[in-house]
């Protein structure tokens, strides 16, 4: 919880923690619930388990090179922060993208949203306990990494992006269009019934409805983002701000529940709407080249970029110095500003749905751990989005 | 001649227990071949999950369990497993003459003793997986210190605890219900009404009339159902040992040869509560002594578990926000055909 929160005076009987090695976790995390018998009362997640330290190994390299680290900062939203990288400089030296290469991208980014947010979906059902849901959500994810794999040549990092466009092997060509439209077509019959089913099963949505209440000013306060925030009525979604998404026709799915089957439910049908962006795109793709090479690096200010992952905003930031190195590259995830709303909405939950109140979020740790720094003496805390910021102030290996 | 007959009776008893043991092998691999096919996976081969699983566990390198009383928490595993073949033998021909034994009042007692168990493992066993880890969690940046930290056994040990006050109420009905059909305590009394051919011997004395098939006796076995899958702690009443916070809940600190047991207790548990219900329910006792009875037996003791395991498949776990509901509706249930079968 964080200080600003209005604290209740609530005994709390016992502590039950909860991981940093659990197998509810899928990353290394820690949550303690604060429960009487079996009610939380209060919850602390605790991350910071695996900082690997990203800004510090991109300080300092070409620009061109970046984007083979940023990629790997999430295995699940690869070309969330590959896109991400690429519209900072884009933005900073104003290089100009060909219409294909900005369509190609948009319909690698949704692509990728499906196969996240299927995976959200057979995670919380796996943490529900429901393993057949869990397992067919994860069978129909592989049709989608496969559509990945067919347009960058890899499932998981299919590295779409490049400075100016996208990589001259994910031109979308004829026969492949075609596919992909034929695969959407199946997959998405499938996925209508899936999700009906998940939708009808009521001891399923005996575990979700009503649990984990999120308001929607409390989702504001806590700077909840994405389908989390979305979920309780926050009518924001970055693809709004976003002039690659302008041309496309699609609704943005806002609901008002605010609990964890409307967290669940809202990225369901946000793979709908993806799958009508794609379709439009692929309709719509544009002739002409995918990349534009007529830039070189060279100094420019400090400047950011937003985009709507699959877990809701991302930001990355950086400058380039007179060599075309980067400067204090910063990213911020969207799990480390959601994961704080979903520790304040599991409270008052029985502790084992309190577990599936924390997974709501979609949180995905491994991205979104940072230094923080703890004065003892003073009390006070400093949370640092890069390793550079550390070791300027505190000295090397100190 | 006496001698003779107390031989027989050993050595049916000591079939019955090898029965319970080789059925307790086979049944969860059954169980997890049917979910698998559910999840359109291939599943275990027949045996993993089973016997060898149990083989592998039993050769594995011996780890201490930690726990507070170390001795009592190793040794009682081991007679869960014994309180579980006993609960079987009771219900076997032999035991019928042994007063008071094989009656309502045996069998009720050994399960609510098994549930006991589950309770009583759970309060003193200490997982590593939720030792304090007070610094850490300082360093880590953690605000909120001095509680005292529940250790996941102990909290699982809690909620058997309810599930042995409320939720095992059903079965226990449900348990009731051919002895109200009866009007008897005694096994040998159930049997008879249902299946008065077994008294007059031949090899393959059948069932007239079979509770299962009245209408108490239905509703009953639904209930019977219900409270089986509670007290095995099977999906969607798994809250002593949900994956998602307790993990394997009371048994979580058993490891190499204890978890063979605990492995045991499970599967051997599952049988068992089968076996009971093909003989009071159905009328068909398990009696080595007459082969074709007992290969209808034991073919009968499976439709349970691959009901258990379709449940499991399409269910999540359910919290005491749903099972104290579940658990008041089928005690309702029960307590409706008891009355019906005292009445008809």
């Amino acid at each position: 919880m964080t200080e600003e929160q209005p604290r209740e005076s609530v005994i709390v009987e016992k502590e039950l923690p909860l991981g940093p090695v659990h197998p509810a976790l899928l990353e290394p995390f820690r949550v303690r619930f604060f429960v009487n018998d079996e009610i939380v009362e209060d919850c602390e997640v605790i991350l910071s388990m695996p900082h690997r330290g990203i800004e510090r190994i991109l300080e300092g390299l070409p620009v061109e090179r970046a984007l083979l680290i940023t990629e790997r900062v999430c295995g699940i939203c690869s070309n969330s922060h590959a896109w991400n990288s690429v519209r900072v400089i884009e933005k900073g030296l104003n290089i100009e993208v060909p219409p294909r290469a900005l369509f190609i991208r948009v319909i690698a980014q949704e692509l990728q949203r499906i196969a996240s947010h299927l995976i959200f979906i057979g995670h919380a059902m796996e943490v529900v306990g429901h393993e057949t849901f869990a397992m067919r959500a994860f069978l129909l994810r592989e049709e989608y990494m496969d559509m990945l794999y067919f347009i960058g040549g890899n499932r998981v990092h299919p590295a779409v992006p490049v400075i100016g466009g996208v990589r001259p092997r994910c031109e979308i060509s004829d026969s492949l269009k075609r596919v992909i439209l034929e695969t959407l077509e199946r997959s998405e019959r499938k996925l209508r019934n899936y999700v009906g089913r998940v939708v009808a099963d009521p001891l399923v949505m005996g575990r979700l409805t009503g649990v984990g209440y999120l308001s929607k000013e409390d989702a504001i306060r806590l700077h909840a983002v994405g389908p989390t925030a979305r979920a309780s009525g926050v009518e924001w979604d970055w693809r709004m701000e976003m002039f690659e998404y302008k041309p496309f026709t699609y609704d943005y799915v806002i609901l008002y529940e605010g609990d964890n089957k409307a967290r669940v439910i809202a990225r369901a049908l946000e793979i709908f709407e993806c799958i009508k962006i794609v379709r439009q795109a692929l309709k719509d793709l544009p002739e002409g080249p995918v990349v534009n090479r007529d830039w070189s690096p060279q100094r420019m200010k400090f400047t950011d970029s937003y985009n709507e992952a699959p877990r809701g905003e991302l930001y990355h930031s950086y400058s380039l110095d007179d060599y075309g190195k980067l400067r204090h590259y910063k990213i911020r995830t969207p799990t480390i500003t959601s994961i704080h709303s979903v520790e304040f909405a599991a409270k008052g939950d029985h502790v084992t749905d309190a577990v599936v109140t924390i997974a709501s979020c979609d949180p995905c740790l491994a991205c979104c751990n940072r230094v923080e720094i703890i004065d003892e003496k003073s009390g006070r805390r400093r949370q640092f989005t890069s390793m550079i910021e550390v070791i300027k102030k505190y000295g090397w290996r100190r | 001649m006496d001698l003779l007959a107390g031989v027989i009776s050993v050595v049916v008893c000591l079939i019955g227990a090898g029965l319970a043991i080789a059925m307790g092998a086979v049944i969860p691999g059954i169980e997890r071949k049917v979910q698998a096919r559910i999840q359109q996976r291939i599943g275990p081969p027949i045996l993993t999950p089973g016997f060898w699983s149990w083989l592998k566990f039993a050769y594995k390198w011996p780890i201490k369990p930690w726990a507070t009383i170390p001795r009592f928490y190793e040794s009682i595993i081991a007679l869960g497993v014994v309180i579980v073949i006993f609960a079987l033998l009771i219900t076997l021909p032999p035991f019928w003459g042994v007063l008071g034994v094989a009656s309502i009042l045996g069998i009720a007692g050994l399960l609510k003793l098994e549930e006991l168990i589950y309770v009583l493992a759970g309060s003193v066993s200490q997982s590593l997986l939720s030792v304090p880890f007070l610094r850490h969690d300082l360093a880590k940046g953690g605000t909120k210190l001095g509680f005292r930290r529940e250790y996941f056994e102990q909290q699982a040990a809690f909620r058997a605890l309810k599930m042995a006050a409320i939720c095992s109420i059903p079965l226990y009905i449900a348990l009731a219900v051919p002895f109200a059909v009866a009007k008897s305590p005694f096994i040998a009394d159930v049997i008879s009404i249902q299946n008065p051919a077994f008294f007059l011997g031949g090899i393959l004395p059948l069932p007239s009339k079979p509770i299962f098939l009245t209408v108490p006796g239905f509703i009953a076995t639904i209930v019977y159902f219900a409270g089986y899958v509670m007290l095995l702690n099977e999906k969607p009443f798994n809250i002593v040992k949900p994956k998602v916070d307790l993990i394997e809940g009371v048994f979580l600190e058993y490891a190499a040869k204890y978890r063979t047991y605990m492995y045991m207790l499970i599967h051997i548990f599952t049988f068992v509560l089968s076996s009971i219900f093909v003989t009071l329910f159905l009328g068909i006792p398990l009696d080595p002594t007459k082969p074709a009875l007992l290969a209808l037996h034991l073919a009968l003791t499976l439709p349970l578990p691959v009901l258990k395991a379709v449940l499991a498949a399409f269910s999540p776990v359910l919290t005491f926000r749903q099972l104290y509901p579940a658990s008041m509706g089928f005690t309702a249930l029960a307590a409706f055909s008891l009355v019906l079968a005292l009445i008809l």
